[in-house]
């Protein structure tokens, strides 16, 4: 709170001006500073919620305001003393534009696809990623150090530097070493299907998954490993039977984390399926952007769409904070 | 994954035959390093069907032309068009690669349309731009995560939410914002000359202010949840002795908050620029990539047509990422691995 600098003697000189006053009473005395520092904090408080939250109520304002009102435009509300102040307000009540969002185009199996896919994306990667945190985390050998900075390494890179092989390779196109021009076998054809988007999102969203259930898994101590081998369960079995429910914070963590990420991709979403249909199994993504395509004049379809889209990810966030706090955190910082 | 180990346990261990069994003793008589190795293949088989062989043919058709039809080899001959400009027709739109040189040999070189056109340029603008501004807001934000009030959980979840939303719906609401007919802002903004007052998200300085803007929002989160990190890492007691010694608040952050959460923020700072570099999605969704050609939307609008000069933009972008990524793992080297 306050410093030990003494509280020096309020100068009193009248001549001085009022701000000066003020100024040098908040550098002498620290019960005036530490309410400034109050004032201040506060300030900048809201000045972040505002920032951060503003956009998702102008999305709120577009939905519930009739289309024909959007597009006349003066979003202008009159305040008593400072005149007609920019700030919009809904032009009226509309609910009807979150039924006529899943009228319009499907959006509801959009939705669908993309929580198919971020839920089988989540479980392989936990499958996985429990296998390689396990080793990383538990046993010691040769190149440990390496292949942990292989993994690091790959997920770095842009998914841009992927995509022209992967394409190929998704579309049925023979499989050949690099280099080499040898033909291997041709992949079947994968785009339009779960797996030309789950096994990208698996492979870039996994390293983080390994790195905190590395982190976790390290810390369940040997003893009761070795007790549930000594009860005669395999060594994998105790991985999945013991260590992985013990960690059960870690895999949440890793889990939220994955399924946040797989649901909000856009480069491999947007690119796997062709015509963006929701047959195709076109994600969130599509949904969204078909709006913008093809009913390029609703503007109040696409909030309503985006607040239905976002609703699922904002349940996560308030239910599961910690989670993805720690999470974000340990991944890059690696504590 | 790991049917191997349902089949025994003590009520089985009369069974012992079959092929799961089998494998199953012989994975335990494994060593330590062959069990590592064996657990890590699928992780490595999954890595390298989908990062490091694409990487590696990426690199391979990068030195071939006409790829779909009839595949001509000319080595480096797709990256000397793009460092030389011959492969700029080859571009949608006005796209160059290279910001034009302006002839007049006149400060400041390049005029700002030239820069605006050219995918290098304006990628490393907006990584620079955006990972600015989200270090100096995002360490705003963790400072004031750092305090203890009331509702602070609250303020935490709200400073989280623009992370957690998607790209797509990122890139809506700063469409729907700016948007010459939708958007409330435009009119205004652009009375003070900032961005264009018509087609404004199709104007390319406009549009990357714009999406520099939103990603802004969205990913200073991320910065200040790493720095806030690195702030609760400090030994609170260093304060009590700084207070003794009669320093003020701002003698206590220069000479103790900063410094100490500096790596922290070293790390979140290269952890963004990484990031910021594969640019496509918000651009895409907000504007469109003859507007903003970031390098990442540059592969995704030639790939189709061409795809050597495609993969030689690919391996590029990974090129001077990889520049970005050799410091994380000197850094993650030297905190010993």
């Amino acid at each position: 709170m306050a410093t030990t600098s003494e509280s020096a003697s309020q100068s009193t000189d009248d001549d001085l001006g009022p701000l000066e006053r003020w100024t040098r009473g908040v550098v002498t005395d620290p019960d005036r500073r530490s309410r400034l520092y109050r004032a201040l904090f506060y300030v900048v408080t809201v000045f972040f919620l505002v920032t951060t939250l503003f956009p998702f109520y102008w999305l709120l304002v577009l939905a519930l305001t009739p289309n024909g009102l959007i597009t006349g435009g003066d979003w202008s509300v009159p305040v008593p003393v400072l005149g007609e102040v920019l700030f919009p307000t809904p032009r009226g009540f509309n609910v009807a534009a979150f039924v006529e969002v899943f009228q319009q185009v499907p959006f509801h199996l959009y939705v669908f696809n993309s929580f198919v896919l971020a839920t089988t994306t989540t479980i392989i990667v936990l499958v996985l990623a429990s296998l390689a945190g396990y080793v990383f985390g538990r046993l010691e050998f040769p190149g440990r150090g390496v292949l942990m900075l292989a993994v690091l390494a790959i997920s770095y890179f842009p998914p841009a530097a992927f995509l022209i092989p992967l394409f190929d390779a998704f579309l049925g196109n023979p499989i050949t070493v690099p280099f080499l021009g040898l033909e291997l076998f041709s992949p079947p054809r994968l785009v339009n299907t779960p797996a030309s988007m789950i096994m990208p999102f698996s492979a870039l969203f996994m390293p983080l998954s390994i790195f905190i259930l590395t982190t976790f898994y390290a810390q369940i101590p040997d003893g009761l490993e070795d007790a549930a081998r000594v009860e005669g369960t395999t060594r994998l079995g105790a991985l999945f039977r013991v260590i992985m429910p013990l960690s059960a914070p870690g895999v949440a963590t890793a889990a939220v984390l994955t399924f946040i990420s797989v649901y909000n991709e856009y480069f491999f979403s947007s690119i796997m399926s062709l015509q963006n249909e929701p047959q195709q199994w076109s994600p969130l993504v599509g949904g969204i952007l078909s709006y913008q395509t093809q009913y390029t004049t609703d503007y109040n379809l696409m909030a309503a769409a985006s607040i239905v889209g976002v609703l699922p990810m904002l349940i996560l966030v308030v239910v599961a904070q910690e989670k993805i706090v720690s999470g974000l955190t340990a991944g890059a910082l690696k504590e | 994954m790991s049917t191997g180990q349902r089949t025994d346990g003590p009520t089985r261990e009369s069974k012992r035959s079959g092929p799961l069994v089998a494998i199953t003793r012989w994975m335990e008589n494994l060593g330590e390093t062959g069990f590592a190795y064996l657990l890590l293949t699928p992780v490595f088989l999954l890595l390298g069907a989908i990062a490091l062989y694409p990487l590696l043919r990426t690199f391979e058709l990068s030195m071939f032309q006409n790829v779909l039809a009839d595949p001509e080899y000319v080595g480096f001959g797709n990256y000397v068009d793009l460092f030389t400009g011959e492969a700029d027709p080859r571009f949608p739109g006005t796209t160059t690669f290279l910001p034009e040189i302006s002839t007049s040999g006149q400060f400041p070189f390049v005029h700002v349309g030239g820069l605006m056109r050219s995918a290098l340029a304006v990628t490393l603008v907006f990584t620079v731009v955006s990972v600015f501004f989200e270090t100096i807001i995002g360490f705003g934000q963790a400072l004031v995560l750092d305090q203890d009030f009331r509702g602070r959980r609250w303020v935490r979840v709200a400073i989280i939410i623009p992370w957690a939303i998607p790209i797509v719906i990122q890139g809506m609401i700063f469409y729907l914002m700016f948007h010459p007919t939708a958007g409330f802002l435009t009119d205004y903004l652009a009375s003070w000359g900032l961005v264009a007052p018509k087609n404004t998200l199709n104007d390319p300085s406009s549009s990357l202010l714009i999406v520099t803007v939103a990603d802004i929002w969205k990913t200073t989160a991320f910065m200040a949840l790493l720095i806030l990190a690195g702030l609760q890492s400090i030994d609170r007691s260093l304060y009590d002795v700084a207070k003794v010694a009669g320093a003020n608040r701002w003698q206590q952050f220069k000479l103790i908050t900063f410094p100490l959460v500096l790596p922290s923020l070293g790390i979140a700072i290269l952890f963004r620029t990484i990031d910021a570099m594969r640019i496509y999605g918000l651009i895409d969704s907000v504007s469109s990539c003859t507007a903003v050609p970031s390098l990442s939307c540059m592969v995704v609008s030639t790939f189709n047509t061409n795809r050597g000069l495609a993969s030689a933009i690919a391996f590029v972008t990974a090129g001077i990422i990889g520049i970005a990524v050799l410091g994380v793992i000197y850094q993650q080297y030297r905190e010993g691995f």
